[in-house]
């Protein structure tokens, strides 16, 4: 039983790392229709950006307003440069490409800046187990799951009570008729491509004391929040933390019961089964297309 | 007339020029590794400490009355990439020799190209059993290493976890690439050569950063010791997932556990890991003592402490072995200094150890199991494990 719960705490800390990336997939879907696969890149760069100004001396907690601030500078200019003339020229798959020739532009900028060497992002936490319930979770791990929790929950917030957030729904739902609402939907769409990048470099900053910090750090894990986005629903907040969760469960529970060389199967024949049975994920509206 | 002569005389000051300039050609030599990337520390302490050896031979006037010329190809760890730089080297800067290779992988892949060329290549780093192995059906192999291969380290950390320190059960993590798969084949091997199987089996992937598992199920089967095989970044996951289950249990692994990227990712929780070193960063011999010295002034590395003080030193090494196999045979064929590395006159005095007839045509390895002592992770750096070792290191251990 103390086992189960050891794998099912490293499971769910696990599980929100991929959540909070799979979360910026989510908030530029909402408005655009468009992801920014350079997700990865941009969590990335948040904790590079991060791991620097933590080694000019700046306190962790006011290095995170500071890496937020970048995330939204660098997803604006994501949007402006990648994503906006695609949707200007009504392309269907623009975007996909130059999202990820961004990322690729931004990962080849940081080996260039910080070498590709893992770096080790010192913990702002005391670097010591705590027991719970009788397994051990780190100080960094709850912080992981606490700060995540609490980001997508203001993001909510924002978006649901929030007349700004109004706009944003309003964009998501219908686009053309927002515009004629009086919605500056361009640059409702920029400002969700900032907040997804801001998101992406607060999770970078946070996860990077358990993960190791490197360029190439985002490829993996933009991956895999790429199918916990897919598994839970792109148009779902709590779909992606549940989706996140089971995956981050089925990994480490399956590396244990069944195999360690087989942790990473599971989790992906269910995003072939979430494909096949519900395509818009588990928590996912079916949303009709009008052509 | 005047003037005729003048072009004369320029003609034949350029022409002499010319074949001045045709004498004193530099012999090239392909230097190949990774030099960013997980296993980049590696990769950039074996080009330094070559540079380093490469700088000392053309100070005392090169090789053959010609300079050692270094074309330095970053491998990224990738086996794709091993292949063009294979060939590369080979068809476009024809090469003389190549030293390097610190991926099992990306060796295995490349050097069939020097091979067929006939062009002798030096291994400094990669440990895979299998690597001198791979042309032994041919009738010439051009394929040297001066490094510890597996089979001499997988029973090394088997008889120094079980006989040395009584170890009943030990688990292996090895990762899921040809070096931690192999070497894993060979800790088996060594275990069962003692009668032993491991407790727990397990594997993972690079950049993975959660261990819970593996870890678990290690624990679970009652393992004493965790034996690795895998590079620096996982292994430095796996000392902070002993320290999150709050089960610390000594870790024993291949010599990667020396590496930069362990000792500080792991910070605290990778103290006391022990590996097999045929070179731990101490002034024991003259020799030695200069090597350090004009590394550190050299390539002024971060807290005067080398990257991977094995891969500096085997890199250095393996440049002195190659110079004395061209010197001796007179000559930049290939098929020659094969020859001539597998009968090397005179003793070659390196940093690991003095090398006398390290290679003959049977045996192309430099390193045997009495070389290599073990090294243990303390203080951030990798020091003696055993005070006995340290007493005695100023004898070099030869080969036997």
């Amino acid at each position: 039983m103390e086992i189960l719960l050891q794998l099912v705490y490293s499971g769910v800390a696990l599980g929100m790392i991929y959540a909070v990336i799979a979360f910026g997939y989510q908030l530029t879907f909402q408005t655009s229709d468009t992801l920014n696969f350079g997700q990865g890149d941009a969590l990335m760069l948040g904790a590079m950006v991060g791991l620097t100004l933590v080694n000019f001396g700046v306190n962790y907690w006011l290095v995170i307003p500071l890496v937020i601030v970048f995330g939204l500078l660098q997803g604006a200019l994501v949007e402006r440069i990648g994503v906006r003339p695609a949707i200007k020229i009504k392309s269907e798959f623009g975007w996909i490409m130059s999202t990820i020739a961004l990322g690729i532009i931004f990962k080849n900028v940081a080996e260039n800046i910080w070498g590709r060497d893992d770096l080790r992002f010192p913990s702002p936490l005391p670097e010591v187990p705590i027991k719970l319930l009788g397994a051990n979770v780190m100080p960094m791990e709850i912080l992981v799951v606490g700060g995540a929790l609490l980001m997508m929950l203001a993001v909510e917030f924002f978006n649901r009570k929030t007349i700004y957030g109004k706009a944003v729904v309003a964009t998501f739902n219908d686009r053309d008729a927002a515009k004629l609402m009086g919605i500056n939907t361009g640059l409702v769409i920029t400002f969700s491509y900032a907040l997804s990048s801001a998101t992406a470099g607060f999770a970078g900053v946070l996860i990077a004391p358990l993960t190791l910090t490197g360029a190439t750090m985002g490829a993996v894990l933009g991956l895999k929040a790429f199918a916990v986005a897919i598994i839970g629903g792109l148009t779902s907040g709590l779909g992606i933390i549940v989706g996140g969760i089971i995956l981050g469960v089925a990994e480490t529970t399956t590396g244990f019961y069944i195999s360690t060389g087989y942790k990473d199967v599971p989790g992906l024949v269910l995003l072939l089964l979430v494909l096949a049975f519900k395509p818009a994920g588990l928590f996912g509206k079916n949303a009709i297309k009008k052509v | 007339m005047n003037t005729r002569f003048a072009k004369l005389a320029i003609a034949s000051a350029v022409l002499s020029a010319a074949g001045l300039a045709a004498a004193a050609d530099p012999i090239k030599i392909g230097v190949a590794g990774p030099f960013t990337g997980g296993s980049s520390s590696m990769g950039v302490s074996m080009r330094d400490g070559v540079r380093l050896a490469a700088e000392e031979i053309n100070k005392s006037g090169g090789v053959l009355g010609r300079q050692l010329q270094l074309v330095e190809r970053d491998d990224e760890a990738k086996n794709e990439r091993g292949v063009q730089i294979a060939q590369e080297l080979i068809n476009k800067e024809k090469v003389t020799a190549t030293v390097g290779y610190i991926n099992t992988g990306v060796a295995l892949a490349s050097q069939r190209f020097f091979q067929e060329a006939k062009i002798p290549v030096m291994n400094n780093v990669a440990t895979g059993s299998v690597i001198t192995q791979q042309f032994k059906d041919q009738p010439e192999n051009y394929i040297f290493r001066n490094s510890a291969h597996d089979s001499i380290q997988a029973p090394m950390i088997v008889e120094e976890s079980v006989t040395r320190r009584g170890f009943k059960k030990v688990a292996i993590l090895a990762d899921s690439t040809n070096y931690g798969q192999l070497g894993r084949a060979d800790l088996e091997k060594a275990l069962s050569a003692k009668g032993m199987k491991p407790v727990a089996i397990e594997k993972f992937n690079i950049k993975d950063v959660d261990m819970t598992a593996q870890l678990l199920k290690a624990k679970e089967a009652g393992a004493q010791a965790i034996l690795t095989y895998g590079i620096g970044p996982e292994l430095a996951q796996i000392a902070n997932g002993m320290t999150k289950l709050g089960w610390k249990v000594p870790m024993i692994g291949s010599w990667t556990l020396s590496m930069a990227n362990y000792i500080d990712n792991a910070g605290p929780g990778g103290e006391g890991a022990r590996m097999p070193q045929t070179f731990i960063q101490e002034p024991t011999t003259p020799k030695r003592q200069s090597f350090i010295i004009s590394y550190l002034k050299t390539f002024n590395p971060k807290n005067q402490r080398i990257d991977s003080p094995v891969s500096a030193a085997q890199g250095y090494d393996s440049i002195y072995l190659l110079a004395a196999a061209i010197r001796q045979a007179n000559s930049t064929d290939g098929p020659k200094i094969k020859a001539a590395l597998e009968n090397l006159k005179t003793p070659v005095e390196g940093v690991v150890t003095t090398y006398n007839k390290p290679f003959t045509a049977q045996d192309h390895e430099a390193i045997t199991a009495n070389i290599p002592v073990f090294g243990e992770v303390k203080g951030q750096r990798v020091v003696y494990a055993y005070a006995d070792d340290q007493k005695k290191a100023s004898e070099v251990r030869v080969k036997k």
